[in-house]
């Protein structure tokens, strides 16, 4: 009898000692994205309950996808907000981290400094850092317009967040610049990782300095930049945060973006359900981005 | 069997005790009872910028120890946010009195979450009710959830030695004047003064929306309009592109500058330094954005009515009112505390406006303030668009990024003005 129960309690306990973990997750996690998708499908002003909702099929959805700002948002979102931001964190992400890698800073003994120096932008605030470039940016009383200027570049100021030639360069400006640390810091550890018997046997082979960055830093950062392209990819197309406090998504809506359109239809239209089906038109998108990148990715791994 | 069974019901246990102890109490459930000799707390909940709520504050203190049974405390939420109270009073909880736009207050009734208070309007009357302005914003279905408390607009704030400077010894009292003048004024300076200055971004709150409606108003073109069989488009396309126009000729002409499109609020840094320096000669602001900008720089400002200020309904009647959570356990003390705010006694250290037609008159305020309190009489309440099935934030939202896309060259003002009505015809069919 003792020896059933004991057999039992050890086939128990991974469920018992598990149990907590799931609850939270279920409460926290899947909770949420089950209502979202409950509301979607609903008519709901954030001023009334969760139990007055009306269920309104898929009017929410055919009223956002009929909306006509809404491909203008999805654009934006795509190419301007992610792709063009992703690709220049990669780009000044990995010349940054190779600066930060190189032997010149040990001698000097600067590393330490360097690589806290790179950090900073990670450490400000974002609302702090669009407060500080909106300064910087001003049209009329802006450092940079006053240095350009002074320079004799420029007669007058120019207003980088209110004209179309310059607002989406300036925007992505204050992204790259707060979230490039993010993707040194990562590539900075994986270019780590590489063994410098390989750097050592390109050379003996006579491959000159970009040849070793072609066929060895770049092969070896492979994991490491599936995974900053893919995490800077979800963050940035669901960011709400820059585009926001910089232009509210003008001059018009120009800079308007797929998560400042959530926004709006949530707190100004005051309709939670048409918010919540803008919600789940971006998560299915990056659904898709992933499952596709992720394939493409161990694909590519295997081969 | 027995095993498959007891996991789900201790997960579900634990979840319900977590919920548990996730709720949060019912405003006031703590907070005792005058009736039993204990003392009461409240919790009132404003909205203003902390910097614009000493006054109150000291009015709170002063109401705190004149009445030991009725403790209140005061707490800031800033900026409004009706949503977040709504959501806390759904849950059963959120502050017993609460501060609301006059705009706001329909939103709050309609779901139940105020007190009704014409009941206790009757039993315990409040001074001078009758004499109260824009109480059909706190009335909502035959019922009164709120009593409006405080009332501002927008007056033309300008630079008196700069108007003077250009040979201008009179404020503008027509729109059209306004834009001869503002040229007249930025022409004389050769560019060096900008005549008119306006927060002209594309952003929902954007400044411009209230100076885009009082050009409206004056001229008799509304959004929208009820005409008692449903809501409609108020205006022509042809109405609405000239007034896209007439504010877009103000940057075409070099009178306002570009930067200004990137600005939201009225009182932004941009607009106050150059009061300041003298680069802007007029701009238009609230009341308490004209106090903080005016404690803050150097140069003399006035206030005078927007052009068409002195014509009934050329301008809105902006303010706050006050309500009951419906929640509150202490409905009665919190009506006490209201009659309290709403005395001659609180505006004594609190330097707003009253919503009262009866306390504005009587009021000596500070000379470089006339310009409200001259304007104020011919001003009517956000009350023609309450109600609609469009929000005026909607709205807001449009008209903001619809004249903003014309005024950074998107596009032009008839394809402005033809998506401007088509989206809210939209929005009015659903």
């Amino acid at each position: 009898m003792s020896a059933t129960t004991g057999r039992r309690g050890e086939r128990l306990q991974p469920y018992l000692l598990t149990t907590p973990a799931l609850v939270i997750v279920a409460l926290l996690f899947l909770f949420p994205s089950i209502y979202n998708v409950v509301l979607a499908f609903q008519s709901l002003s954030p001023f009334q309950a969760p139990g007055d909702a009306d269920w309104v099929g898929w009017r929410n959805f055919s009223r956002v996808i009929a909306d006509p700002q809404f491909g203008g948002a999805a654009f934006n979102t795509v190419f301007w907000l992610t792709l063009v931001t992703v690709v220049l964190r990669l780009i000044f992400g990995i010349a940054l981290a190779l600066a930060l890698h190189s032997p010149i800073l040990r001698r000097w003994k600067v590393r330490g400094l360097a690589r806290t120096m790179a950090l900073l932008p990670w450490m400000v605030p974002p609302v702090v850092a669009v407060a500080a470039w909106r300064w910087i940016l001003d049209g009329n009383s802006g450092v940079l317009n006053q240095t350009l200027e002074s320079l004799g570049l420029i007669d007058s100021g120019i207003p980088f967040l209110a004209q179309t030639s310059t607002v989406w360069w300036s925007v992505i400006a204050i992204i790259v610049w707060r979230e490039l640390p993010f993707a040194v810091m990562v590539l900075l550890a994986g270019l780590q990782s590489i063994p410098d018997e390989q750097y050592e046997a390109a050379s003996l082979d006579g491959a000159a300095r970009w040849r070793q960055f072609l066929s060895v830093t770049l092969p070896n950062l492979r994991p490491v930049l599936t995974v900053v392209v893919l995490v800077t990819v979800i963050a940035t197309f669901n960011n709400f945060v820059y585009v926001w406090l910089t232009t509210g998504g003008g001059p018009g809506a120009y800079t308007a973006v797929l998560a400042t359109e959530l926004y709006s239809t949530a707190f100004f239209a005051n309709n939670l359900g048409g918010a919540a089906a803008i919600g789940l038109i971006m998560t299915a998108i990056m659904a898709v981005f992933a499952v596709l990148y992720m394939r493409a990715t161990f694909k590519e791994d295997a081969q | 069997m027995k095993t498959s069974k007891a996991v789900p019901a201790a997960a579900t246990a634990f979840a319900v005790s977590l919920l548990v102890a996730c709720g949060s109490d019912p405003a006031g459930d703590d907070g005792g009872s005058a009736s039993n000799g204990e003392t009461v707390e409240l919790t009132f909940r404003q909205f203003d910028p902390a910097d614009q709520i000493q006054g109150l504050a000291e009015a709170v203190e002063s109401w705190n120890a004149d009445n030991p049974e009725i403790q209140v405390s005061l707490e800031t939420v800033s900026p409004n946010n009706p949503q977040q109270f709504a959501r806390e009073a759904n849950s059963g909880s959120g502050p017993d009195v609460i501060h609301m736009a006059l705009a706001d207050v329909a939103f709050l009734a309609e779901p139940r979450i105020l007190v009704p208070l014409d009941d206790l309007l009757s039993s315990d009357p409040l001074d001078g009710a009758d004499q109260l302005l824009a109480t059909d914003m706190t009335t909502f279905d035959d019922t009164t959830w709120g009593v409006p408390w405080t009332a501002d607009t927008m007056a033309l704030v300008y630079r008196e030695d700069v108007l003077a400077d250009a040979g201008v010894d009179e404020t503008p009292q027509t729109w059209e004047e306004f834009q001869q003048v503002a040229e007249q004024i930025t022409t004389g300076s050769d560019g060096e003064v900008s005549g008119f200055c306006f927060a002209a971004g594309a952003q929902q709150p954007a400044a411009q929306w209230f100076a885009i409606n009082y050009y409206l108003w004056n001229h008799d073109m509304f959004l929208i309009e009820n005409d008692g069989t449903g809501w409609q488009v108020g205006v022509t396309q042809d109405e609405l592109a000239g007034a896209i126009d007439y504010f877009n000729e103000f940057f075409e002409s070099g009178v306002t500058p570009t930067s200004m499109q990137a600005l939201t609020d009225y009182a932004d840094p941009a607009i106050a330094a150059s009061l300041d320096d003298g680069t802007c000669a007029m701009t238009y602001m609230p009341p308490a954005a004209f106090r903080s900008v005016r404690d803050q720089i150097d140069a003399e400002l006035m206030t005078a009515p927007m052009p068409g200020g002195l014509v009934d309904g050329s301008s809105h009647l902006g303010g706050r009112a006050l309500g009951i959570n419906a929640n509150s356990e202490h409905p009665d003390e919190a009506w006490a505390f209201i009659k309290y705010l709403m005395s001659a006694e609180t505006f004594e250290t609190y330097s707003q406006y009253p919503a009262s037609a009866q306390t504005l008159t009587e009021l000596d305020v500070d000379p470089t303030e006339v310009g409200f309190v001259e304007q104020l009489p011919h001003s009517v309440p956000f009350i023609k668009y309450t109600d609609a099935p469009i929000t005026i934030a909607s709205l807001q939202e449009l008209i903001n990024q619809q004249f903003s896309a014309v005024y950074s060259g998107q596009t032009d003002s008839d394809a402005a003005a033809e998506r401007i009505i088509s989206s809210i015809e939209r929005e009015l069919q659903d």
